[in-house]
């Protein structure tokens, strides 16, 4: 105990670090009613730190080459002990992941969360969540299965869309004509180094927003602030709040242990649920299977490149409605932050909802 | 107040010893597969010979070969004479070189040189090659 | 300023879109479409009649399911309208019933062998050949009911041929059943090529047996047959086992994970206490 002390005055003494401590974990107050949804940023702290682990692990057998990815993914699953283990959890943690980030977004958005003074910290926010799709997209290539092939064939194809480069940038973005041994080396790179770098500075800048504006009063009951900025820079401090360290992590806690235990049960008693058949079969360039089908994830922007006559318009549908959302909080300037004193907000929040449902049920029917 | 007989510090260390072994428990569960996952394969089977052809190994030359995952070296030093060393220099781990018109191995990293027994002849070197056990069987050199 | 972060953001949205829209059309090109269409196709598929009228059978059947196609069998150049039946491009015709069993046999090696010995293969100048039992261009996967009292008393009463039946039904029963489990292992992300090669070989053998037509032997080898399929059984429940351990153990997680979270939502409800009393204060 003594020894422990004596090394944090050593480096107290040089860094302050019992003040940069203090400030940020017993001295940081949250609002007094923040609620179960305000845990959801430190749950996909934690998914996306098991993320990072099971990848790396995963890199220690897996061979990023044509006509060995499929055999190596194969040899982890069946032969390398516990490396059925390693897959499942990186492959579900994924989807987990894409859940929660959208549960995330949605909690953020019903809530005002995102009005000023939070403008950056949800642009950030929304750049990581399309960084984060972008991670599964690049990520589902690597096992060189049919799936894998004829996705990315498809996902890449849509880019062929865009007017006057469509075709240089669909060669370009698969490092081939066609996907290929290219393809694989290019996604790899970026699934495995590139992104994930861009990842954590994007995290980084994230949370330091979060920590800068201060954690939003939740707006509900009486306690509800409306948003606003004033001339100077104000730290939305709250006088009355509980500290963030240890009254608040350790409900923050307790989420994350719930959703890990949805994510163990999914990856031991149905670790086929995100496995499609094609799935199993290594790629064959010569052969598309019958029904390729996106992820959920991605079922409401296949719909909807379905439903528009022509690529270039599904195409430009999709780019308009993520615009609209990213740039929300420029847009949509009020200071009310109540939801139920924002009916045009509500109704709007409603459809979208139902919208993007209706689109993936559809998509995954036809 | 009067929620329970305890005020809150009290059950919070009890809530926290518990937490402390389940945290353990969860611990230990994680670290066996990571071990596992890591922890070298096919290492097993290492009493097994090692079987290299005859005509691999004429007079006067050395063959080397994989024994059990470490380098080594089989040389014939007089017609029908067979021996096998371990091909890692003693001083600092580097692969010896067979020298034929000499006949010693000469390490080319600080100059150590091995008599085909594996002993030392020269240079910094503290402990002679290990030398494994041969016979010849049906065409075959079988080591180990 | 607000411009350019503005402008800065729709370029970056212009490039990730793309690739997040993802996933276009679906493409539905099958694996018939797939297998190229011969001149055969071409030509026959339009004609009324005896000549037009293997081809939609052929397209149901097991042979089309594996891309064997007309040429496959009938020689020919699949590629060349004009000589597309010429008999120096290898063109064979309808073979005779005594010729079946050969033309059919440049495949099915091992089941023309023992059939050619069999009684059925001797007395197969006016007894039963290949497409008898089979048919020709609907072939498809063999099951046990080709065996049938119906079809064999065409011929002869069906009491010997039921007897072989009954000899082989447990067996036929077992390598469904193997089957079905190779390939539900398969589908969880076992790999099971050597299982499936295996399986492969030892049905293909088993095939053969039938063709005997020889009570005593099919009875004597059916005994074989099972015990390899014993060691293939004894392969899945190690399979198996494994699985019900990995879920064993998950549960213990699931439940450790569980009392973890249900343990932090109680120490949150210390510190909500204390947090309560102090407001009251
Ligand atoms: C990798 C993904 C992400 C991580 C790791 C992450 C992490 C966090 C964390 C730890 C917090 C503070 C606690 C909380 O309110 O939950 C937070 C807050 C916030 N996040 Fe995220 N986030 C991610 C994605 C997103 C996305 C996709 C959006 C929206 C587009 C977003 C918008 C926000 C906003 C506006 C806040 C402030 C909430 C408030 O102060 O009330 N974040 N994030
Ligand atoms: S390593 Fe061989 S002499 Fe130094």
């Amino acid at each position: 105990m003594d020894r422990l002390k004596t090394l944090m005055d050593w480096f107290d003494v040089r860094l302050g670090v019992r003040e940069i401590l203090r400030s940020n974990l017993q001295g940081y107050l949250l609002p007094r009613h923040v609620n179960i949804w305000y845990s959801l940023g430190a749950v996909l702290l934690a998914l996306f730190t098991l993320q990072f682990l099971s990848g790396i692990l995963l890199l220690v057998y897996y061979l990023p080459a044509a006509d060995k990815a499929f055999v190596s993914v194969e040899r982890i699953m069946n032969a390398v002990p516990y490396g059925w283990l390693i897959r499942t959890l990186h492959m579900v943690g994924s989807n987990i992941i894409v859940a929660v980030l959208l549960l995330h977004l949605l909690s953020v958005l019903f809530m005002g969360a995102y009005k000023k003074p939070r403008e950056l910290t949800w642009l950030s926010g929304f750049g990581l969540f399309n960084l984060s799709l972008i991670l599964c997209l690049t990520g589902y290539l690597l096992p060189w299965s049919q799936l894998s092939f004829w996705a990315t064939t498809v996902a890449t194809d849509a880019a062929g869309a865009v007017p006057w480069i469509g075709e240089g940038l669909v060669t370009f973005l698969r490092g081939s004509p066609s996907v290929g041994a290219g393809t694989l080396g290019r996604f790899f790179a970026l699934h495995v180094v590139a992104f994930p770098l861009l990842f954590l500075g994007l995290v980084g800048f994230h949370l330091f927003c979060v920590r800068r504006a201060g954690i939003s009063v939740p707006p509900f009951g009486p306690s509800a602030r409306p948003a606003g900025v004033g001339t100077t820079f104000q730290h939305e401090v709250h006088r009355d709040g509980i500290p963030f360290f240890p009254n608040y992590t350790v409900k923050e806690l307790a989420v994350v242990m719930f959703v890990l235990a949805g994510l163990v049960a999914i990856t031991v008693f149905a670790p086929a649920l995100f496995l499609p058949p094609d799935a199993l079969e290594p790629a064959d360039p010569f052969t598309t299977p019958d029904h390729i089908k996106p992820e959920w994830y991605f079922l409401w922007a296949y719909q909807t490149l379905k439903i528009f006559p022509s690529k270039l318009m599904g195409l430009a549908a999709q780019g308009g409605a993520m615009t609209l959302l990213a740039l929300l909080p420029f847009l949509d300037r009020g200071e009310e932050r109540r939801p139920f004193h924002r009916p045009l907000f509500l109704t709007l929040y409603g459809l979208g909802i139902l919208l993007l449902l209706g689109l993936s049920i559809w998509g995954h029917r036809s | 107040m009067d929620t329970g007989r305890q005020g809150p510090s009290e059950r919070r260390l009890f809530l926290l010893s518990m937490l402390a072994g389940v945290g353990a428990l969860l611990g230990a569960i994680a670290v066996w597969p990571l071990y596992r996952y890591l922890a070298p394969q096919g290492g097993g089977g290492t009493t097994e010979q090692v079987a290299i052809p005859l005509s691999d190994v004429p007079l006067g030359a050395a063959r080397f070969f994989d024994y059990h995952g470490r380098p080594a070296v089989l040389v014939q030093v007089q017609a029908g004479e067979y021996v096998a060393l371990s091909a890692v220099c003693t001083h600092l781990g580097c692969i010896v070189k067979w020298v034929g018109e000499k006949r010693h191995f000469l390490c080319p990293c600080h100059g150590g040189q091995f008599a085909p027994t594996g002993a030392v002849l020269a240079g910094p070197p503290p402990q002679p090659l290990a030398s494994y056990r041969v016979i010849v069987q049906s065409g075959k050199l079988l080591v180990g | 300023m607000k411009r350019g972060v503005l402008a800065s953001l729709t370029l970056l949205l212009a490039t990730v879109m793309p690739l997040t829209a993802a996933y276009a059309e679906s493409t539905s090109a099958s694996g018939e479409a797939a297998a190229a269409e011969t001149v055969c196709l071409q030509c026959h598929g339009g004609q009324a009649g005896r000549l037009g009228a293997p081809v939609s059978p052929w397209r149901q059947s097991i042979h089309a399911k594996n891309g064997i196609s007309c040429h496959d069998c009938h020689g020919g150049d699949p590629a060349d309208f004009a000589q597309a039946m010429s008999p120096e491009r290898g063109f064979l015709d309808v073979p005779a019933a005594a010729a079946i069993a050969d033309f059919c046999g440049r495949c099915h090696v091992g089941v023309r062998e023992d059939y050619l010995a069999s009684a059925h293969g001797r007395a197969r100048e006016r007894g039963p050949h290949c497409v008898t039992c089979h048919g020709s261009h609907t072939v498809q996967a063999a099951t046990l009911e080709l065996i049938n009292a119906k079809d064999c008393s065409r011929c002869h009463e069906f009491g010997r041929a039921g007897q072989i039946k009954e000899a082989v039904a447990a067996v036929d029963a077992r390598i469904l059943a193997v089957e079905r489990d190779i390939a539900a292992m398969h589908r969880i992300g076992f790999a099971t090529r050597e299982l499936q090669d295996e399986l492969f070989n030892l049905r293909n053998a088993f095939h053969r047996l039938f063709h005997t037509v020889d009570v005593n032997k099919v009875r004597k080898e059916t005994e074989d047959f099972s015990r390899q399929l014993d060691f293939l059984d004894g392969k899945i429940a190690a399979l198996h086992a494994e699985l019900q351990w990995r879920q064993l153990v998950g549960s213990g997680v699931i439940l450790l994970l569980l009392a973890a979270g249900v343990l932090l939502l109680l120490l949150r409800k210390t510190y909500a206490d204390e947090e309560r009393g102090r407001k009251e204060e």
